[in-house]
């Protein structure tokens, strides 16, 4: 087994949800690989612990200046108008005045943040990865909407999906791949695979969204191809008023 | 045809180049295979050999025009190929089996009572579930694509699609899902109380032309989505040229006691 296909095993295996002589391989990789194993540890320690993150507890002093606040409210008759205002004035200062401090105390440690931001984006894309080379046709699509959530510079969501997209024995697999490829279309070379992937497909609604999509990302040089599809009568003719319709909006 | 492990997932999978394939779930530990040769008019006719009678005073002992079944790691294959003299597959596997049913020019697919995980994929023909209680994927290039669940798992997705046919999808009345529908040329029809999201006028979206100025014109319905019940598990519906109809199941009927 080597890193890669041990890595894409990580998130199964804390979901226990690997077969038997997948779990086996793994841990005989992990006994051997001196740089999966810890990277495994530690993301298996965050896995546990974000299910394990507590609630925010507001600071020590929040308690005594509610209570505070509202011994001051009932002492004060409400009857007149204008003692009421300026109570309600004094109260809201005096409430800002106890929260500048609370978040101030609440305030995330920044580095720690930035690393624990890294570390589930690289979660997201491990299950991504994982799920998107599952033999069920229902995961699949799950990882597909696992894919959603990488971000756009992910290069190997980006390539696991285009994969999808060209191979996938599953055309409703394909179809949301194509779907999830809008995200990504700032990168030129998703932008060119896209359009190659164009006249490899042979379903029509795969076809169709592949049009819709190069559309979408204003992809001009889509345009020799779309003309060479128009004219081939073997594309099937909804397909072929789709091209039209797109070579009219990709002038 | 036994599994090689009854006790651990299988999986049965169907290829046929054509034939109508139904494929029924019921209590045994075994695929159960049943099969017609026929005459069936496919558009292939011209390239099988017709069916001769046997010379005279001959019986049929054997050859290979039929189907090719194989079992390998828990999973029972299938096939029909091009030339095979099948025309209707009837098999019945453990309702907890994942099928894969994948027809070039068969009439009809047609599923009934598994639990496990059905992919179905028609090329010219209908695709047709009935009772089925798991992650369904189906697929057909001309033809209607049905499904009647009893269930929607709370962790699996779920997809059907056409490029000319309607889907119609039938739902126990209390499911959670959230479905997202693309019908191009076509209405989407459900008698739930669908939450849908995203605004109801039409989106007018501004683009560069290519003299330099804005251009504006008004985006076409894209892909909608709703959610019933809550919102659940993503269900999606897309077809290019039909309609999308998405029906609350009513709870059966009780059956009455047999009259004696």
């Amino acid at each position: 087994m080597t890193c890669g296909q041990a890595k894409r095993l990580f998130a199964d295996h804390w979901s226990q949800s690997l077969s038997a002589d997948q779990e086996i391989a793994l841990e005989a990789h992990l006994g051997g690989c001196d740089v999966c194993r810890p990277e495994a540890d530690r993301l298996g320690a965050l896995w546990s612990d974000l299910a394990r993150l507590p609630a925010e507890e507001p600071g020590p002093g929040l308690r005594p200046r509610f209570y505070d606040l509202l011994r001051g409210a009932r002492s004060q008759p409400a009857s007149a108008n204008k003692p009421q205002m300026s109570w309600r004035i004094a109260a809201g200062i005096a409430l800002l005045a106890a929260g500048v401090p609370i978040g101030y105390a609440l305030r995330p440690k920044d580095p720690e943040l930035a690393q624990l931001r890294e570390e589930v984006s690289s979660m997201r894309q491990l299950v991504a990865l994982s799920l998107l080379q599952q033999q069920s046709a229902s995961e699949r699509l799950r990882g597909v909407s696992w894919a959603y959530r990488a971000e756009p510079s992910d290069s190997e969501v980006l390539r696991a999906l285009l994969d999808r997209v060209n191979s996938d024995p599953n055309v409703n697999v394909r179809l949301a791949a194509v779907d999830a490829l809008h995200a990504f279309g700032s990168s030129d070379a998703a932008r060119k695979a896209v359009l190659g992937s164009l006249e490899k497909q042979d379903a029509p609604l795969v076809q169709v969204a592949i049009v819709d999509l190069l559309v979408d990302l204003h992809d001009r040089d889509a345009k020799p191809v779309l003309r060479r599809m128009a004219r081939n009568v073997s594309t099937d003719a909804g397909v072929r008023q789709r091209v039209q319709w797109a070579l009219e909006k990709l002038q | 045809m036994p599994f090689s492990n009854p006790a651990g997932a299988h999986k049965l999978v169907v290829d046929a180049f054509y034939g109508n394939v139904t494929v029924k779930g019921y209590q045994g530990q075994d695929v159960v295979i049943e099969y017609t040769r026929g005459g069936s008019a496919g558009p292939n006719r011209g390239r099988r050999k017709p069916e001769e009678p046997p010379p005279p005073g001959m019986r049929r002992i054997g050859g290979n025009r039929d189907l090719e079944v194989t079992e390998s790691a828990n999973t029972v294959t299938v096939k029909n190929n091009i030339l095979s003299a099948v025309s209707n597959v009837v098999i019945q596997t453990p309702a907890d089996t994942s099928v894969t049913v994948k027809v070039i020019s068969g009439r009809s697919i047609d599923i009934d009572n598994l639990s496990g995980e059905i992919e179905a994929h028609n090329m010219n023909g209908t695709v047709k579930i009935t009772n089925a209680s798991g992650a369904v994927v189906a697929h057909s290039m001309n033809g209607n694509v049905t499904a009647s669940l009893n269930r929607v798992p709370a962790d699996k997705m779920m997809s059907f699609s056409t490029f000319n046919g309607d889907i119609d999808v039938s739902l126990p009345a209390d499911s959670k899902a959230t479905f997202k529908m693309r019908a191009d040329n076509g209405d989407i029809f459900s008698d739930f109380d669908v939450k849908l999201e995203g605004q109801s006028a039409p989106q007018i979206v501004e683009e560069k032309d290519n003299k330099g100025g804005i251009r504006r014109r008004v985006r076409r319905d894209g892909t909608q989505t709703g959610s019933i019940n809550g919102g659940g598990p993503e269900m999606q519906f897309t077809t290019f040229d039909g309609r999308i109809v998405i029906h609350k199941k009513q709870a059966p009927a009780p059956t009455p006691a047999p009259a004696r």
